[in-house]
């Protein structure tokens, strides 16, 4: 299958997603809720592109290629949202992102600054007791994949997502702790989380924002 | 992982398992700030275990040797590098020229790399003269090697772990992959979730049997019986593939006629295994069209091991499952390097490449490129060598990175072998049960410190890169074991690593087109031709045997000579735990502890009720050569009759209790089946032993 990329023709095989085809083609789109070792989600609506002849743009993550579709990466609307949705998750943390995180790499290709909404933010809740994975609950921003990878790649089962709206958020086992879920200490989810919401104690420590617990 | 945190990021392999997992080793300030998987690991695709990814501390421990000691007196004090190694080679000198170079022998180790056991071999072969040279694969996937020479040609798996996406169906024995190898174990768990129709046979029930259409819960020492049952269901109902057993084997009539006697109830009988569950286990496997089978040290440290290994390679043939995609015979070996220090000739009967070093041909070319004579007699496998230590035989012993007074089966034995020794030198990143009887203690290098080359359980040779510099004074193997050499009097002319691969590719076929540039990020699957083209699968057209046919094997099953008796009546087996690591000299040292802070006994309620044991209790268990206490905890997960723990511990010392029983053909221990009393102490579990945690 051939299709276009920002005006370039790339060879696809068949069954591949826009975004496949937009990195195949060396071009960029950003992605928050994507992880290449788990299958497309769709959910965070970041690495929305447009495609000629649909009027609204599309997630890249989960819409597959058609031979001949044009793709435009730098689609203003796909832009526009996507930044308003980066934004929106923004506004929910108590504090920025630090700023290795991948949330705070999208913010910034995606160029958002001061945040034009305020009003609640998640309340600062912490769970340090398992010897190297840290949870912090108020960095979630329920992109799933801690939960998806623990499913899809280890076979734990060990994370579920839990509440709505405000209030989605993750737990290991049934807001037990790793410790006293199906945890095996793999460490997958801290790898892919793109917040820090959950990360390796000791990475705490070295971004000097160890919090007591951490040291407990 | 973003990489602008740290100091640097260089992409290594794990040095745990032989999963072979890709890592990226960050380090800050000379340490190891965090592990994560490399994406494009060929085995692991982007995933670790608690190990690989969390358990890196040990590298920075209070612990390390960082400078050489040596034994005066009943005490050891730090010496200087050049005191160390002179006492080293005049000692090893002198035994040489007063016993000859056969009362000398040394352990390579599975936990180096290749190059380190490469030149730990010359040392042995070319430097002292002998071919006293084995490593610790010996105890565990030696009857591996030996059985899938004689069934193929070639000592390696058959295929790579991405057949576990292409099998239809999976026989897993004597293996507990979500623990012991977790990466592949998710893999695997991860596949059945897909479809993938998994059997799974062991005394345990393990977690993946949870997924498998069926469980064979067989008596330990009884796999032989499962596996002629499962081939002569296969043969009675016609899930024959008569085609390829025409065009590719040779032995069947034999093996056709044995395996009449072995009808599922016959089988039921010997095993335990209900007839029914038997004849299901062969249908999942003999209809699937593509099916590979898994196994582990449940199916090797066994009397009959090496034969049962020779049965798994007899149900391929009778299927047509090997040498495709899909259907592969994978054996998970335990230790990061178990295939190579195997693969390059740490061995007493063998060069790299499995060529008995009776081979003039062979030894010749050896000779000709070291430019010193080679012995042409077979060398002491380890077992050997702690018995010719005891009759005064042996009277040097050079081990790297093994602590056998741990990890050996008959610990008592083992202690009075390395007793016996005029001089023991010990090589290795900790102090540790062997060290105690050292004369001389080399501190090394661990794996995240070094560069050269591990291959793991797919025949995969991948990079091995240092992150991080050796603390104080350790010094790489490769260099202190070069060093040695040129004292001795064999410049062996290997400056890096590279060089001893480029050492080991001119002497070796399956190597030849093996170089440092070449491996890349995905490593290379010997045999490597000149070119650089590598084989993901064995066997695709013709077995490396005379012919280019795969040899049936008619063998019957045998008792094991360790049943159960009135006075012991339990079977104890023994294995590995996810959170620990072998003699857990690493795992120990890293939070990990914090995970698993001490071992227990598993035993099934109805023997516990019979021996009259409560859950959590203090029990004594009892061997023909030993005993040890340890806590008991009760589960359904294991088949009545059996008990289970791991050796991870030095306080609980369970190779205490493993007897002198060995594999027919290769001396591989039996550790798997070890007839046991287990009985209450009315003492209370001490609390847990103290969890140390040596952060530097």
């Amino acid at each position: 299958m051939r299709v276009e990329v920002d005006g370039a023709p790339v060879e696809v095989p068949e069954g591949a997603t826009l975004l496949e085809a937009v990195r195949a083609a060396g071009a960029r789109v950003p992605t928050l809720c994507f992880d290449e070792r788990l299958a497309p989600f769709g959910a965070c609506r970041v690495c929305l592109v447009g495609v000629e002849g649909q009027d609204k743009p599309v997630a890249s993550c989960t819409t597959p290629c058609r031979d001949g579709m044009r793709i435009d990466t730098r689609d203003p609307a796909a832009r526009r949202v996507a930044g308003a949705v980066v934004e929106l998750v923004l506004s929910e943390l108590p504090e920025p992102p630090a700023a290795h995180t991948e949330l705070a790499a999208v913010a910034r290709e995606l160029g958002v600054g001061e945040l034009r909404w305020t009003g609640r933010v998640h309340e600062k809740r912490h769970d340090m007791r398992h010897p190297y994975l840290a949870l912090q609950n108020e960095l979630c921003i329920s992109c799933g994949r801690c939960v998806r990878i623990c499913d899809e790649v280890q076979g734990a089962f060990a994370l579920t997502a839990t509440g709505r709206g405000f209030e989605a958020n993750i737990a290991a086992g049934i807001d037990a702790g790793f410790r006293d879920s199906t945890c095996v200490s793999c460490g997958a989810c801290a790898d892919t989380c793109p917040t820090d919401a959950i990360t390796e104690l000791s990475l705490l420590a070295l971004a000097g924002t160890t919090t007591e617990e951490a040291q407990a | 992982m973003s990489t602008e945190r740290f100091d640097s990021t260089i992409t290594t392999t794990c040095g745990y398992c032989g999963v072979g997992c890709r890592l990226d080793a960050h380090a800050v300030a000379g340490r190891i700030a965090s592990i994560s998987p490399a994406l494009d690991g060929p085995a692991n695709r982007g995933h670790a275990c608690v190990k690989g990814r969390f358990a890196h501390q040990f590298s920075r421990s209070r612990e390390r040797l960082t400078a050489p000691l040596v034994r005066e007196g009943g005490s050891f004090r730090i010496a200087t590098w050049e005191e160390a190694l002179d006492r080293v080679a005049s000692g090893l000198r002198r035994i040489r020229d007063e016993h000859g170079p056969d009362a000398i022998a040394g352990l390579a180790s599975s936990r180096a790399t290749n190059e380190d056991c490469w030149v730990m071999q010359r040392l042995m072969r070319a430097a002292i003269g002998t071919n006293n040279i084995d490593n610790c694969s010996r105890v565990c996937h030696s009857p591996t090697s030996y059985a899938l020479r004689r069934s193929f040609g070639m000592s390696g798996a058959t295929g790579s772990f991405d057949d576990i996406d292409a099998a239809g169906a999976a026989i897993i024995i004597g293996a507990n992959p979500t623990q012991a190898h977790p990466v592949v174990g998710a893999r695997i768990k991860q596949a059945a979730l897909r479809g993938l129709r998994l059997v799974t046979i062991d005394p345990r029930r393990i977690e993946l049997a949870d997924h498998a259409v069926v469980h064979l819960s067989a008596r330990a020492g009884t796999n032989a019986a499962v596996m002629l049952g499962l081939a002569h269901v296969v043969a009675r109902d016609g899930l024959l593939d008569r085609d390829f057993m025409d065009a590719r084997t040779e032995g069947w009539d034999r093996v056709e006629e044995l395996l009449e006697a072995y009808e599922p109830s016959e089988v039921e009988r010997i095993t335990g295994v209900p007839a029914g569950d038997l004849e299901l286990a062969a249908h999942v496997y003999g209809e699937a069209s593509t099916a590979s089978i898994f196994w582990g040290l449940g199916v090797t440290e066994h009397r009959y091991g090496s034969e049962v290994v020779q049965l798994l390679a007899n149900l391929a043939l009778m299927t047509g499952n090997v040498g495709r995609p899909g259907s592969a015979l994978l054996p998970l070996r335990g230790q990061n390097n178990v295939q190579g220090s195997s693969d390059i000739g740490a061995l007493p009967d063998t060069y790299s490449g499995y060529r008995a070093v009776g081979d003039e041909a062979t030894a010749r070319a050896f000779e000709e490129r070291w430019g010193v004579p080679l012995s042409r007699e077979k060398g002491m496998t380890i077992p050997q060598m702690f018995d010719a230590a005891i009759a005064g035989d042996l009277r040097a012993m050079f081990i790297m990175g093994e602590d056998v007074a741990q990890t050996d089966p008959d610990s008592a034995h083992v202690a009075r072998a390395m007793e016996s020794l005029e001089l023991l030198v010990c090589q290795d990143i900790f102090e540790n049960e062997t060290t105690r009887f050292a004369d001389v203690i080399l501190p090394a290098s661990a794996f995240l410190e070094k560069e050269g080359t591990f291959i793991n359980a797919e025949r995969r040779i991948q990079h091995v890169q240092p992150a991080i510099s050796p603390p104080g004074g350790a010094r790489t193997d490769f260099d202190i074991i070069t060093t040695l050499s040129r004292m001795l009097g064999h410049e062996m002319g290997l400056d890096t690593p590279a060089d001893a691969m480029a050492d080991i590719a001119a002497l070796t076929p399956e190597f030849a087109g093996v170089t440092f540039e070449r491996l890349g990020r995905r490593g290379l699957q010997w045999p490597v031709s000149p070119d650089g083209v590598d084989s993901p699968i064995l066997f695709e057209h013709e077995f490396a045997l005379p012919g280019g046919r795969g040899h049936f094997a008619a063998l019957p099953y045998k008792p094991s000579n360790e049943e159960p008796d009135e006075e012991l009546p339990l079977i104890l087996v023994t294995g590995r735990r996810l959170e620990h690591y072998n003699a857990g000299t690493m795992t120990r040292r890293t939070r990990n502890l914090d995970l698993m802070p001490t071992d227990w006994l598993e035993i099934h309620p109805d023997d516990a009720a019979a021996a009259g044991i409560a859950d959590g209790e203090l029990v004594e268990v009892r061997s023909r050569v030993g005993r040890i206490e340890i806590e008991a905890r009760l589960t359904e997960r294991i088949e009545p009759g059996h008990v289970f723990t791991a050796f991870h511990f030095p306080e609980i010392r369970t190779n205490l209790l493993v007897g002198a029983e060995m594999d027919i053909n290769t001396s591989c221990p039996q550790y798997k089946v070890v007839a046991v009393a287990v009985s209450p102490l009315g003492r209370p579990v001490a609390a847990a032993a103290p969890a140390v945690l040596a952060e530097a």
